[in-house]
């Protein structure tokens, strides 16, 4: 009973425990959207598309209408929804291979198009589901089972910089955030603005979180926090990008 | 005196057909006659397979041969430098202008278009749905900053009849009417000659047409 | 709204036109495309028309969006329609495939251009094959292959009513020919003629709060295990099955006699009446069929004719693409000759036919 008052009101019980490995930053990330869920009182019009690679294993995660798509076409799919019902609320949640690799052209032309959809990108530096291969974000150096000696930036290229990327194309009334599941507080503060951003129909919101995959990394508790808050920190950087307040400014 | 002419309407309202027959009837006169081809829409039913048979009969013909293009409709849609200096060119010049969302902006490419006495006919075919009634007709005639008159050219392909003509041709004065400027001809099929002499029930003159663009499909 | 059909009359117009008109006709309300020839009018009308009938449009990124957008507005509880070619009828499996594993109705509007690869823009029915069974699947698509612009404007109003009937994914398979011809044709509103529009149903966002007043609609394409898998795809089949005896369609003339059968679908079927009627009159015993459905394939109607007349002379802008599917629908039926004309990407005419069979003596 103790367990039920922690867990957010817009997840589905009867999916629980869920499925993500142990430590795995996804149960995080999903506790902090519920309780946006609840807070803003948005179940009943929320659409959550969930992607290819880990992110599907959310396919039943609340009682929310939920559409598990194709790798990388999470976006394309939550922009006909929005599209074909604008009164909907859509998000979009993916992995960094489904945003920046399979799927990075949906998401160049949602951001550029300026779509009211939000889309979520768990950035955990690798494909988890297919056995830890090199993503669009794996670190210079960092060891997968597709770069064994170590991602080699001349070879393979530097670390996608997502929201970065994002915010330079973004039009006025996006919203462009990175946050990381080892600073909740901040995250949910975040992940409530990019959904605000989409009630208020300003335009495409997009949040990125720095997450861990202690299970395709060989970390223990210590060493997966220690490659979010000091690795993973030193390429992506935490905070916001575009705001409602500083397009504001910008005008 | 000197003829220049061009053609537009409503995508496969029959501007081709109707270009084509008149370049051919102002052959056997003093002046040389050019056809230009200015469809930059997408080149298909475009005079280019028919390049060489006009020429044999007369036609100066401005248009893309087969043989210099590569990808067609891959490609996009390129300006023949001669199209851009088409106006320059000695003897008549009639223009089949593609259709396209543009209307008479595509004039801005043609050198000397301002200072040029060319007239801007509409070739209209009422059994096209966009412009079945007058209300529709005349906002799409309105997209044309210059236009000096109508050409009816009303048919159902193999199956027109005479009503569908006649159809056409009424409605043809109605929209004249209604935009302040005369039809110049209205344009058959030369298997209705025997029905329809010289003159239309409105007293326009009638230009019959040989029809040449089922040959050029591509 | 305006009412898309003031009176019934007939229209001159390409076929492109056509499928326009008839998806506002059969009360499309989406069209996400890319563009891509010949199919562009297709687009260039829709927009056209949308704001006249309150019709909504996106040109999206490539063709891989514009079938996954595509699914989301049908996902939504909207008629959404696409149209592509060639390459873009390639990356449409992906967004087919998805539509076919979770029984999505959407409609496809292919007009062939000559391939592989870029090839020409022109004309061609080497997409065949990849509108029947393309995509990693079993084939779970209704394909209707027109052959005229009244076929057009009839089979897309057919396409959207069986997509959302049977809830697989229905395409149009035309060609460049169809695509950019004029002829004319008799335009209707379908209600007006007793054809009752099957009318969408949202599969998302219904009202009521999930898990409370209803549950949740959890749509998956992905399974875990062999079995499960196993039973999805034999129930899906069963119901294709069940589906297919209700919707196949084929066309034949003068079987009862002929000596020969000339096989064909889509415009080239055009050819095949013309040169059966013209050695008609030289008094050669000449039928002809041709399955309108490619997918479910007219198997018992082609087996009925073979029973009649063993001898087929089959024609295709292709390389035996429409003979793969007449193999299979006749396996194990004895077939007396089999003679092909295969002109891959381009036109056959009547004459050519004509010509072919009069060589045989």
């Amino acid at each position: 009973m103790v367990e039920r008052l922690a867990m957010p009101k817009s997840w589905r019980l009867e999916s629980k425990p869920h499925k993500f490995c142990p430590g795995c930053g996804h149960g995080m990330v999903l506790k902090v959207l519920g309780e946006v869920i609840d807070e803003l009182a948005i179940q009943e019009k929320l659409i959550f598309g969930v992607d290819i690679g880990c992110s599907l294993l959310a396919w039943d995660f609340f009682d929310v209408d939920t559409v598990q798509t194709h790798h990388g076409r999470t976006n394309p799919v939550m922009v006909g929804i929005k599209r074909a019902r604008p009164e909907l609320l859509c998000i979009a949640y993916m992995g960094d291979g489904g945003a920046y690799a399979i799927g990075s052209q949906h998401l160049v032309n949602a951001a550029f198009r300026n779509e009211k959809i939000m889309a979520i990108v768990v950035n955990n530096c690798n494909y988890g589901m297919t056995g830890g291969q090199m993503s669009p974000t794996t670190l210079p150096g960092q060891k997968t089972e597709t770069s064994p000696y170590g991602r080699d930036p001349k070879e393979t290229g530097s670390p996608t910089q997502g929201p970065e990327m994002v915010a330079a194309i973004a039009s006025p009334g996006a919203y462009v955030a990175r946050g990381s599941v080892t600073n909740l507080k901040q995250l949910k503060r975040f992940m409530k603005k990019a959904v605000e951003n989409q009630l208020a129909g300003n335009g495409f919101s997009f949040l990125e979180v720095i997450s861990c995959c202690p299970t395709n990394w060989r970390t223990n508790a210590k060493q997966t926090w220690a490659f979010m808050e000091e690795e993973m920190a030193s390429y992506f950087r935490v905070g916001e990008l575009l705001t409602a307040e500083k397009d504001e400014e910008n005008s | 005196m000197r003829i220049l002419e061009a053609y537009v309407g409503e995508y496969a309202s029959g501007k081709s057909e109707v270009a084509i027959n008149r370049a051919l009837s102002l052959l056997g006169g003093e002046l040389a006659v050019t056809l230009v081809d200015l469809d930059l829409v997408e080149p298909f039913y475009t005079l280019r397979p028919l390049k060489r048979e006009l020429e044999a009969m007369g036609l100066a013909v401005i248009t893309w041969d087969t043989k210099d293009v590569l990808g067609f409709g891959e490609t996009g849609s390129l300006l023949m430098p001669q199209m851009r200096w088409a106006l320059q060119r000695e003897g008549h010049v009639i223009f089949d202008v593609g259709y396209g969302v543009s209307g008479s902006r595509v004039f801005n490419l043609l050198e000397g278009f301002a200072t040029s006495k060319l007239k801007v006919f509409a070739v209209l075919n009422v059994s096209r749905p966009m412009t079945a009634n007058l209300e529709e007709i005349v906002e799409y005639l309105q997209g044309f900053e210059q236009l000096d008159g109508l050409v009816n050219n009303t048919h159902l392909g193999a199956e027109t009849a005479l009503a569908t003509i006649y159809h056409g041709i009424e409605l043809g004065a109605a929209v004249a009417d209604a935009m302040g400027i005369p039809v110049i001809a209205t344009a058959v099929d030369a298997r209705f000659r025997t029905q329809l002499g010289s003159v239309d029930q409105r007293g326009n003159p009638i230009r019959y047409l040989k029809l040449y663009m089922e040959k050029a499909f591509w | 709204m305006d009412k898309l059909i003031q009176e019934e009359k007939r229209v001159f117009m390409t076929g492109n036109e056509a499928v326009a008109w008839a998806a506002v006709a059969a009360g499309a309300e989406i069209m996400n495309g890319y563009p891509i020839t010949p199919q562009n009018e297709i687009m260039h009308y829709w927009t056209r028309l949308a704001p006249k009938f309150n019709k909504k449009f996106l040109q999206t990124e490539d063709e891989l969006s514009a079938g996954f957008t595509t699914i989301g507005s049908v996902l939504g509880g909207k008629k959404a329609f696409s149209a592509t070619a060639g390459p873009g009828t390639t990356l449409f499996q992906e967004p087919l495939s998805m539509a076919e594993m979770m029984r999505i109705p959407m409609v496809l509007v292919v007009q062939q251009r000559g391939g592989p690869s870029t090839a020409t823009v022109i004309y061609s029915q080497q997409e065949v094959n990849m509108v029947t069974f393309g995509g990693n699947g079993e084939g779970w698509r209704i394909v209707y292959s027109t052959s005229s612009h009244q076929e057009l404007y009839d089979y897309t109003i057919k396409a959207f009513d069986m997509a959302w009937k049977y809830r697989f994914p229905a395409i149009i398979l035309g060609d460049g020919y169809q695509a950019k011809m004029r002829e004319s044709l008799l335009m209707y509103n379908p209600e007006e003629r007793g054809i009752e529009l099957v009318q969408p149903e949202a599969f998302v966002g219904k009202p009521g709060l999930p898990g409370r007043d209803r549950p949740a609609s959890h749509l998956r394409n992905a399974f875990s295990v062999e079995e499960e898998l196993f039973d999805a795809a034999m129930s899906i089949q069963r119901e294709y099955d069940q589906m297919a005896s209700e919707i196949i369609e084929a066309d034949q003339q003068q079987i009862e006699d002929a000596q020969l059968v000339i096989v064909a679908h889509g415009v080239v079927s055009r050819a095949a009446v013309a040169a059966m009627n013209r050695l008609r009159a030289k008094g050669l015993k000449v039928g002809y069929f041709r399955p309108i459905t490619l997918r479910p394939f007219p198997e018992k109607q082609l087996q009925a004719v073979a029973a009649s007349c063993n001898n087929f002379l089959l024609v295709e802008s292709a390389l035996g693409q429409l003979a793969r599917l007449f193999k299979e629908a006749l396996f194990n039926v004895p077939v007396k000759t089999f003679q092909t004309i295969y002109k891959p990407g381009v036109g056959i005419t009547a004459e050519e036919i004509v010509e072919y069979i009069e060589a045989l003596g």
